[in-house]
């Protein structure tokens, strides 16, 4: 059995998937700097435009569900990805009484994104996944996995994160911001922005005119450090091999990579590393120079962005390139039209987790 | 739709205390004191738990309800302090950290798979692990813990008696469902929730019931 996404949706910094590839494809960032984080010091964030974000969330889930061949989510299984869950509630609670009495520990855990949409769309069960920038990867690998094995026929995979102080400031303290919007594989990048979003996807066991495969999938552990990558890009390297292997495709054949190029040092050396050391000549570029890192939902993200350019046969441009600092791979600087089958896309994150994902569009 | 799936358990282990677990022969199985300060505690409770259960596999889904208070703790207090927000501390706050940890000491370097699905942790955790286990034909680590002794923890705990606990089973695919056995899931008097399901496989093991049917 074959896993095809043929539903998708999503809300960033730059608003939802149509407005998002537009401003990819013109190499407008929805990044905004920003004081008050950090107290005066400023850093770069993609913020979404939300009264409550969780019914921001349902909206997007409904948008999925108008756009499929369902009626309801009812016989459908709910996938979740996300790094912070409920934190940002918490924080609120927390910062403002200076105690937990106020915060409910139901809403605080991973599993609060999960259970507000059973209860507001009856999915049938759900599962959350949380390893940290790789979390909606990881629930996208599992879904391709339970449909692979005639498990489930429809499944929709949410990758959702809210901006919250522990992870503006938390990333600050590993000196890996940028005051700016950031330039990922640029030589002299600052590095990254963290960012919100929601990217909901439904992926069924049915072949539609419109539909994504996701072809292959693909993880491994660095076992390395928690917070820096294995500079030798292993691996990166085995997790991309692996979800090529996985769609029996070689690497010759991958059209584009959508790179994790989160605008750190550290990530885009060793990523840029590894892609140089599996393809010849790929277009690779990396997206979070107009939405921000949106943590546990970027690969979300990014799986909707890879569909997009499938769909529209135009590969992204790198935002913001300068100057490549690896110059034996290409980073295109202009958009380019041609015939889009393969898209890779890569999520890695600490603990050394990594994660691909292979889309495949209509031969 | 769904397919069930026969697993054989090939060995368990838990642990509990009501405050801290005083002896998770952390110097051990982690020599190195460098190394061993920076570990979270769910950490040190899932090394225990690997280790009792001997595994020798590299295919683990670790899964935590809670995450690691401790460090988001840690974090939240010093922004509302003003003060310095150690590195360590933020590293060590993401769910995955435990199994991470565990890679980095063990150079495991496949896939780890890290759920946090609330009450059901546990059995969602199974459910992957099963999977993982029918995908690769290996044998798979199953561990979940949950760590809630912070300071304060009394304002919010309403789940436990035990703030530190922690369960696990090793399994693989059986190569046929005879004998096979539904878990029943049966409450477990003070321990979080997100453990029963687990709990519960493990209650048919000791029974001498190894081989356990799971929903995918």
């Amino acid at each position: 059995m074959k896993a095809y996404i043929n539903s998708y949706e999503l809300d960033s910094c730059v608003g939802n998937s149509k407005s998002l590839m537009r401003a990819i494809y013109n190499q407008e960032s929805g990044i905004t700097i920003d004081t008050s984080y950090m107290q005066g010091t400023p850093v770069g964030l993609g913020v979404m435009h939300y009264s409550d974000f969780f019914e921001t969330l349902n909206s997007v889930v409904n948008e999925v569900l108008l756009h499929s061949n369902l009626d309801n989510f009812h016989d459908t299984l709910l996938l979740v990805g996300s790094s912070v869950g409920g934190m940002q509630e918490s924080e609120r609670h927390y910062f403002q009484d200076k105690n937990y009495k106020n915060i409910e520990s139901s809403r605080h855990t991973i599993s609060v994104i999960a259970d507000s949409l059973v209860e507001e769309f009856h999915f049938s069960s759900s599962r959350s996944f949380s390893t940290a920038c790789t979390s909606s990867a990881n629930a996208l690998l599992v879904a391709k996995r339970l449909i692979e094995v005639g498990a489930y026929k429809n499944i929709v995979v949410v990758g959702a994160d809210a901006l919250c102080y522990t992870t503006v400031c938390g990333f600050h303290a590993l000196s890996v911001l940028s005051s700016k919007v950031c330039t990922p594989f640029n030589e002299d990048r600052e590095g990254m922005n963290v960012a919100e979003a929601i990217a909901v996807l439904l992926l069924q066991d049915e072949k539609f005119e419109h539909s994504i495969e996701l072809a292959g999938v693909g993880a491994s552990s660095d076992a390395y450090h928690m917070t820096n990558p294995d500079p030798t890009a292993d691996g990166a390297v085995s997790s991309m091999y692996s979800a090529l292997k996985d769609a029996g495709v070689d690497a010759k054949d991958v059209d584009y990579v959508n790179a994790h190029g989160t605008g750190t040092v550290a990530n885009d050396t060793v990523e840029a590393l590894g892609i140089e050391r599996l393809f010849d000549g790929v277009a690779v570029s990396s997206t979070k120079a107009i939405t921000g890192h949106t943590l546990g939902a970027s690969a979300g993200i990014e799986a909707i962005v890879s569909c997009e350019v499938i769909k529209q046969g135009l590969i992204p441009a790198q935002a913001n390139l300068v100057e490549a600092q690896n110059k034996n791979i290409y980073i295109p600087k202009e958009n380019i039209k041609r015939d889009v089958v393969y898209v890779l896309s890569n999520s890695f994150a600490f603990g050394g987790n990594n994660t691909s994902l292979l889309f495949k569009g209509a031969e | 739709m769904s397919k069930r799936v026969a697993v054989n358990i090939l060995s368990v282990a838990t642990i509990a205390a009501p405050i801290k677990i005083e002896d998770l022969d952390e110097k051990r199985i982690v020599p190195k004191m460098m190394i061993r300060r920076r570990l979270t505690r769910n950490t040190k409770i899932m090394l225990y738990l690997a280790d009792k259960c001997g595994f020798n596999g590299t295919k683990i889904v670790y899964g935590s309800a809670y995450g690691e208070l401790q460090a988001t703790a840690g974090i939240t207090d010093a922004i509302l302090n003003g003060t310095q927000i150690s590195p360590t501390l933020f590293q060590n706050s993401v769910y995955n950290s435990a199994p991470s940890y565990y890679s980095l000491l063990n150079d495991d370097k496949d896939e780890i798979l890290t759920i946090s699905s609330g009450k059901d942790t546990s059995k969602t955790a199974l459910q992957t692990a099963a999977l993982q286990a029918l995908l690769s034909g290996e044998k798979v680590l199953c561990v979940v813990t949950e760590c809630l002794n912070i300071a304060n923890i009394e304002e919010i705990n309403s789940c436990t008696n035990f703030l530190e606990s922690g369960c696990a089973v090793v399994l693989e695919i059986a190569n046929d469902e005879t004998d096979a056995v539904e878990i029943a899931l049966k409450p477990h008097e003070g321990i979080v929730e997100s453990l029963w399901d687990i709990m519960s496989l493990i209650d048919n093991y000791e029974k001498g019931r190894v081989k356990n049917f799971i929903t995918l």
